[in-house]
């Protein structure tokens, strides 16, 4: 009460005067009520948060922000289903392949359009792409990894080719695509929202096209990207697939999720992310999703596991001894951390596979578990008492209390623990360089395949092996898991190199992450899936 | 007049390639690559790491663009001095540059979205400002000693040791938040954010809260300044002399203290608004107010490299045109300074 005295009067002295002047100059007050939730008649608008995003044109899509709003606005060929657990048609309604699953043919819905009526046909896709692995774009993308399977995608990066040649149109409706070795995954790739068709208009004026994308999705643009305020889509009603129920989304862009939530406890967001440490009085206020994975009235908190873990690489060349790896991921009481860094919300990892990508089977590391008895035999026996480990991560974004939970449990089995933070700038520079012995780090998958956490991060010439891991048995594994075409003998394939993964421990899992979101009470039904995107299409909110 | 202009104009230049080089060099020794910060976690495939430094000139390329190798196959790097001369002449040519995040945005185009908001917001602030605080300012010294003069003494002491972002979130929590409370949502301010086309408020209610922020500091400044300056010059003997002629208290100050007594807060205030157009990067921060200010301090920590030069360039140019407009403003407020005049020189 003494505080709300205190601010009342340099409330009057520093702002009374001035606000009322202010407000007589800006024409008074608030909107009414009414023409903010109206949105675009039948319907209505959803208001969603998100940062501002890197882009929102799919030749360089790559964070979640900008994904939210492109993965409405186009419709790549494919499309994962989760409750299926599936791939499945998208603006592709079929597809095959050849023998050995180094040539895919894509059948595309016939009669689809762009939002500026354009029809959608198989150069629209072949364009798409190749503004992908374009290297004079204005900036290159830096997401063209997704087409490194395709022939001639080297070619066209290294400025050799124009065209990216493994891809043709035989006619309109058909698009084949070449891909340099065996890869049976390949349409669960297609499904990623950045690989989608394009109008001439992506070419004839790029400059507008980031801002304002033209595409095959559900909605469209209404007016510009305005950077750092918002972007509005709405309905688009030539869409080829089923109309989505909602007329228009509102996404809000803001600059952290706590400025969001109180934008959200305000009224004026319908989906916000819950500031850390409040979790628990949220979910009591909002009540939990009943899957962690659907808005619903009253079940209003979304907790659903994420496709994506947190990681200590260890820098294999650094720390070369497996039983040191095995002791220190054997130390770590991970359970401890979730509880009391995220009120329970994150999950324990046991291995690098978050339970969702393979339901129902146990990938679980032997080692990848708390037993400090065993660590301490491990450490007792071998002599590593004493042993100097030093833990890097980038300061800022919760990580130093993560990291002094692991000290801590370190210490206490005799390690002798080091903690070095750098900002996120400079803390990747020295993850690139390979100086690093064990640092933090985060996995956030591209497509829902086994095939996606292991090979960026393990096979030994990849761009993301931080570890700098090399077993040569792994890669060749590796290499022949990905040329399987049977589902079930591919998948058991990539179970078995998970399981050497979890022998030689080249990084230790700590968390899988999960959803903290929580929607208002008009929404109806939202689905939020475990990559962080909202199915807006099936989306309805009280209009 | 028109020599001492020329004259000023032409001290831009070494200020300028001054700041500029300083910046320049200064991204060399800042730690952390900024191709590198693109792609974040997920590392770039080394001929996309390339092409991308080719694109900003950070390597050496043949004249297809094509990254020059040397002979272990190594980029060649191209030298600081290099880079600094296409820089500039980019510069010269209104090109600042693509921004390293925003993937494809030119410099100009992110800035000549943010400025607007910058300059409507630092406008609206240096009219609270310039109202407030003369007025307060001319209270407290006519009135001086008194409960008002007392209470301008006060607050502007504890607005001018107030932490500007602090008084922001205070306000936020105040007029946001809790007399939103107490009035059960029947009134309150925005207190995120510039407004939009399905924002609640209308645009104007979003500039009460950042402008007052943003001019709090200065706002006491000026009516600190004002006070002792009108004090001054009352006891100046033309003072005296005008009241002896018959003329009443209020026509002495009115026609001939206060235009001596502004000389000094028009300086300031001109000042003051030159620094506020280089964008006010702890209120738009606290605001989430899309100005230029905000996107520097975003630009930094991202080593966002273009979009720091381009803004600092930008804000180098407008202060000097200010300060120069500042300077200028002072011969036509005083008769008596003559700028380029022999003996203004000897």
């Amino acid at each position: 009460m003494h505080q709300n005295h205190a601010v009342t009067r340099r409330g009057f002295v520093a702002g009374g005067l001035a606000s009322t002047a202010l407000a007589a100059l800006a024409g008074c007050g608030k909107k009414n009520a009414g023409s903010s939730e109206g949105g675009t008649g039948a319907g209505g608008t959803l208001k969603y948060y998100i940062n501002n995003p890197v882009a929102i044109d799919p030749y360089n899509t790559q964070e979640d922000q900008g994904t939210q709003v492109e993965h409405i606005l186009f419709d790549a060929l494919t499309d994962y289903d989760w409750a299926k657990g599936a791939v499945v048609p998208k603006a592709a309604e079929s597809w095959e392949s050849n023998d050995d699953d180094t040539e895919f043919t894509f059948h595309l819905v016939k009669g689809a359009k762009f939002h500026n009526g354009d029809a959608v046909d198989a150069k629209a896709f072949k364009r798409g792409f190749e503004r992908i692995c374009d290297p004079d774009m204005p900036t290159p993308s830096e997401i063209n990894y997704h087409l490194a399977p395709i022939v001639g995608y080297e070619e066209m990066l290294s400025k050799k080719a124009k065209e990216l040649s493994g891809v043709t149109c035989p006619d309109e409706n058909t698009l084949v695509i070449k891909l340099n070795a065996p890869m049976a995954d390949f349409p669960t790739v297609c499904s990623h929202p950045a690989l989608a068709p394009v109008p001439q208009a992506a070419l004839d004026d790029p400059a507008s096209f980031l801002k304002h994308p033209i595409g095959n999705g559900p909605f469209m643009m209404d007016g510009d990207w305005v950077a750092d305020q918002y972007i509005n889509v709405k309905r688009f009603d030539d869409y080829y697939g089923e109309k989505a129920k909602l007329g228009a989304i509102n996404f809000s862009i803001q600059k952290d999720p706590t400025t969001a939530f109180r934008e959200f406890e305000g009224g004026n967001l319908d989906m916000a992310q819950i500031p850390t440490g409040r979790f628990g009085e949220i979910s009591e206020k909002y009540g939990k999703s009943e899957d962690g994975y659907t808005v619903t009235k009253g079940h209003q908190v979304l907790t659903g596991a994420e496709l994506s873990v947190y990681y200590l690489a260890v820098n294999c060349e650094k720390i070369t001894d497996a039983t040191v790896r095995h002791a220190i991921s054997l130390a770590i009481n991970r359970q401890n951390i979730c509880d009391t860094l995220f009120e329970g919300t994150r999950t324990p990892a046991d291995s690098v596979f978050p339970k969702i990508l393979d339901p129902g089977m146990d990938n679980s590391w032997p080692d990848c578990k708390y037993d400090k008895a065993a660590a301490q035999k491990l450490v007792d026996d071998n002599n590593l008492a004493g042993t100097e480990i030093t833990l890097s991560y980038n300061s800022g974004g919760g990580h130093e209390d993560i990291m002094s939970i692991i000290q801590s449990d370190l210490e206490a089995v005799g390690f002798k623990v080091t903690q070095e933070s750098q900002e996120w700038a400079s803390y990747l520079t020295k993850l690139g360089d390979g100086s690093f012995q064990m640092g933090r780090l985060g996995w956030i998958a591209d497509y829902p395949t086994m095939d996606n956490f292991i090979y960026p991060n393990f096979y030994s010439t990849a761009d993301n092996n931080y570890s700098k891991y090399n077993n040569p048995a792994v890669d060749k594994a590796i290499d022949e898991a990905r040329q399987i075409t049977d589902e079930d003998k591919r998948k058991e394939a990539f179970r078995a190199i998970n399981k050497t993964l979890g022998e030689d421990m080249p990084i230790i899992p700590l968390m899988f992450y999960s959803h903290n979101w929580v929607g208002s009470s008009r929404i109806e039904k939202l689905y939020l899936d475990p990559q962080s995107k909202v199915d807006f299409a099936t989306a309805s909110i009280q209009a | 007049m028109g020599k001492y202009i020329v004259k000023r104009v032409l001290q831009f230049i070494p200020v300028f390639l001054g700041v500029t080089l300083i910046l320049f060099a200064m991204q060399n020794i800042v730690p952390g690559d900024p191709i590198k910060l693109i792609a974040g976690e997920k590392k770039l495939d080394p001929q996309t790491e390339l092409n991308l430094r080719a694109t900003y000139h950070l390597i050496d390329t043949d004249a297809d663009g094509k990254p020059i190798l040397d002979e272990s196959g190594n980029p060649v790097e191209t030298p600081l001095w290099k880079r600094y001369t296409l820089y500039l002449g980019g510069l010269l040519q209104g090109d600042l540059g693509v921004s390293y995040q925003q993937s494809g945005k030119s410099v100009s185009s992110i800035l000549m979205e943010k400025y607007p908001y910058t300059i409507r917001l630092a406008a609206v602030a240096i009219l609270v400002e310039a109202v407030i605080g003369i007025l307060a300012g001319m209270v407290s010294a006519i009135k001086r000693y008194s409960f008002w003069d007392v209470l301008v003494t006060l607050s502007t002491s504890i607005l001018v040791a107030m932490p500007a972002f602090w008084l922001g979130m205070l306000l936020q929590l105040f007029f946001g938040i809790m007399v939103k409370d107490w009035t059960g949502g029947g009134f309150y301010l925005p207190i995120s954010g510039a407004g939009g086309p399905t924002a609640e408020f209308n645009a104007g209610m979003y500039y009460i809260l950042p402008a007052i922020t943003l001019a709090s500091v200065s706002t006491a400044y000026t009516a600190r300044i004002m006070r002792s300056q009108l004090l001054e010059v009352m006891n100046q003997d033309y003072i005296r002399t005008a009241r002896a002629k018959g003329l009443s208290r209020r026509a002495t100050i009115l026609h001939h203290a206060l235009k001596n007594a502004l000389i000094p807060v028009v300086t300031y205030i001109g000042i003051d608004f030159g620094g506020m157009l280089a964008g006010a990067i702890l209120t738009e921060t606290v605001f989430n107010w899309p100005g230029v200010g905000f996107e520097t301090y975003r630009a930094i920590t991202q080593r966002d490299w273009p979009i720091v030069m381009g803004s600092v360039t930008i804000i180098v140019i407008v202060v000097m045109v200010i300060n120069l407009i500042v300077d200028i403003s002072y011969a036509f407020l005083d008769p008596r300074i003559r700028y380029g005049s022999s003996k203004d020189q000897g």
